[in-house]
């Protein structure tokens, strides 16, 4: 869900464009960050905790708490709250504390 | 405050807590330990958490071979309820000029001597260990399984804990301002938060050691150098063991939680007690991390922090009873590597302390040995 009409601002939207978060096509505008994006696309779930595994969502959105790390590209412990989304980027959930080999 | 004790020992490092928890389980009573700070502040929490029996000479082999045999089993012995965190997964060593290929090899014929488990590999032998490894300017390697790496803080806990129970008392946040002494013999510790009578002091201040022997008049062969370690972002288990190279100057490890650290020090700053990090070193260090192991160069750097190496002309360390003053005992000049040695250095003082046979002998290890000119130098410190 986006606001689209506001009392006060005015959005001004990026060009379409289309990334894949676990293996679905999922729409996003330049300009906003990949867990905007997400988001907006329903997605709520964006990476499980260390220890417990419980879900961890969208929080703090300032690139503080860490509770939206995901792999992007193939590269774990993203801030998708601080990280601008690109066309043809691939998001995955990520479980536990990121790979990097 | 205690009025008197046997003994007062001048630090709550690692080095101090052995020291008081080997005097107490043989017996002595009265055993003081004084921390300006609080216990693991200096050296010991600042340090790497690395230990390993790869040395150059016999003497830091011996020590580190028998202290590596007390941590496989102190959490038992030491009855603690928390973890030391002992984990060996090794300490591979790689040499990237000829000298270092060629010191190995005599390196490697000691602790093999010695019966220490450890072999000179190929490149690509070490890419097996580390598979991220870039052999690119690697000649050879040594690799010792048992080698490892805990945790300093609950190892110092668990000696501290242990002493406690048999008596020791500890006095943190006191500093040791003053020691007494009727010039041929220690009479008494002076502290901000009152006096000690005591006929002996056991000068374990790590990186302020040379400070503790300027109260009694005694110049301490020893200097301190800071060394810097970063930490980053835990990862999944990626490394095994701790990768060094003298000639690049770094150690790097992974540890339990998943974060990497990663080590220097730099022989030509100033020497004068700084402990606060340098964006320098950030630098250096990350252009070194990602050429010898280039996977870890999308790691995010978390913090980093500073500590005091204490440093003797020989790399090796200073201990035992002092000529000029009776009951000046010294643990002192470790070179970087008084947490892996902790466990013999404890055992060996309060042998030495108590008038015993010590279990090494550590004659040779006595602060005049550079007069003497017997530098029998340790070629293997980062």
């Amino acid at each position: 869900m986006r606001i689209d009409k506001h009392p006060i601002l005015e959005f001004q939207r990026g060009k379409k464009i289309k990334f894949i978060f676990d293996g679905k096509e999922i729409e996003a505008f330049q300009g906003e960050t990949i867990a905007a994006a997400l988001h907006a696309a329903g997605v709520k779930v964006l990476g499980k905790s260390i220890f417990k595994h419980r879900p961890r969502g969208f929080y703090c959105a300032i690139g503080n708490c860490s509770s939206c790390f995901m792999v992007v590209n193939g590269e774990p412990n993203v801030r998708t709250c601080v990280t601008m989304v690109e066309d043809g980027m691939v998001v995955e959930n990520q479980n536990g504390k990121g790979e990097i080999l | 405050m205690i009025k008197s004790a046997e003994v007062v020992i001048i630090g709550g490092g690692i080095t101090g807590c052995s020291i008081a928890y080997n005097l107490a389980k043989k017996g002595v009573k009265d055993v003081v330990v004084i921390e300006k700070d609080y216990l693991a502040s200096g050296a010991t929490g600042r340090c790497g958490a690395g230990v390993r029996q790869q040395w150059g000479t016999e003497m830091n082999c011996k020590l580190a071979m028998e202290s590596i045999k007390f941590y496989e089993t102190a959490n038992e012995v030491l009855e603690y309820e928390g973890d030391i965190e002992f984990k060996q997964g090794g300490y591979l060593i790689v040499a990237s000029t000829e000298k270092e290929h060629q010191q190995f090899k005599k390196n490697v014929k000691l602790q093999k001597s010695l019966g220490i488990e450890v072999n000179q590999i190929t490149p690509e032998e070490a890419t097996k260990i580390v598979p991220y490894l870039n052999t690119e300017n690697i000649i050879s390697a040594t690799f010792c399984p048992k080698d490892g790496h805990l945790n300093p803080f609950t190892t110092t806990d668990a000696y501290a804990k242990a002493a406690k129970r048999l008596g020791v008392k500890f006095y943190t946040n006191t500093e040791v301002t003053g020691i007494k002494t009727d010039n041929t013999k220690i009479t008494g510790v002076i502290t901000n938060k009152g006096e000690i009578a005591t006929s002996k002091v056991v000068n374990a201040a790590g990186g302020f050691s040379k400070e503790i022997g300027d109260m009694v008049g005694i110049d301490l062969p020893v200097y301190s150098e800071r060394h810097q370690i970063l930490v980053t972002e835990p990862v999944e288990p990626t490394q095994g063991p701790m990768v060094m190279s003298f000639s690049l100057n770094i150690y790097c490890q992974q540890t339990p939680v998943g974060a990497f650290i990663m080590g220097r020090g730099d022989a030509n700053e100033p020497r004068d007690l700084r402990r606060t990090s340098s964006w320098q070193f950030l630098d250096e260090m990350s252009k070194t991390v990602t050429e010898l192991l280039p996977a870890l160069g999308g790691l995010r750097v978390i913090r980093q922090w500073a500590g005091l190496y204490n440093i003797t002309p020989d790399k090796q360390p200073i201990l035992g009873s002092v000529k000029e003053l009776d009951g000046f005992y010294l643990a002192i000049g470790f070179s970087g590597h008084g947490f892996m040695l902790a466990p013999m250095t404890g055992l060996l003082l309060a042998e030495q302390i108590l008038g015993e046979k010590t279990s090494i002998d550590i004659s040779m290890l006595d602060k005049d040995r550079f007069e003497r000119g017997e530098l029998v130098l340790e070629p293997s410190v980062v």
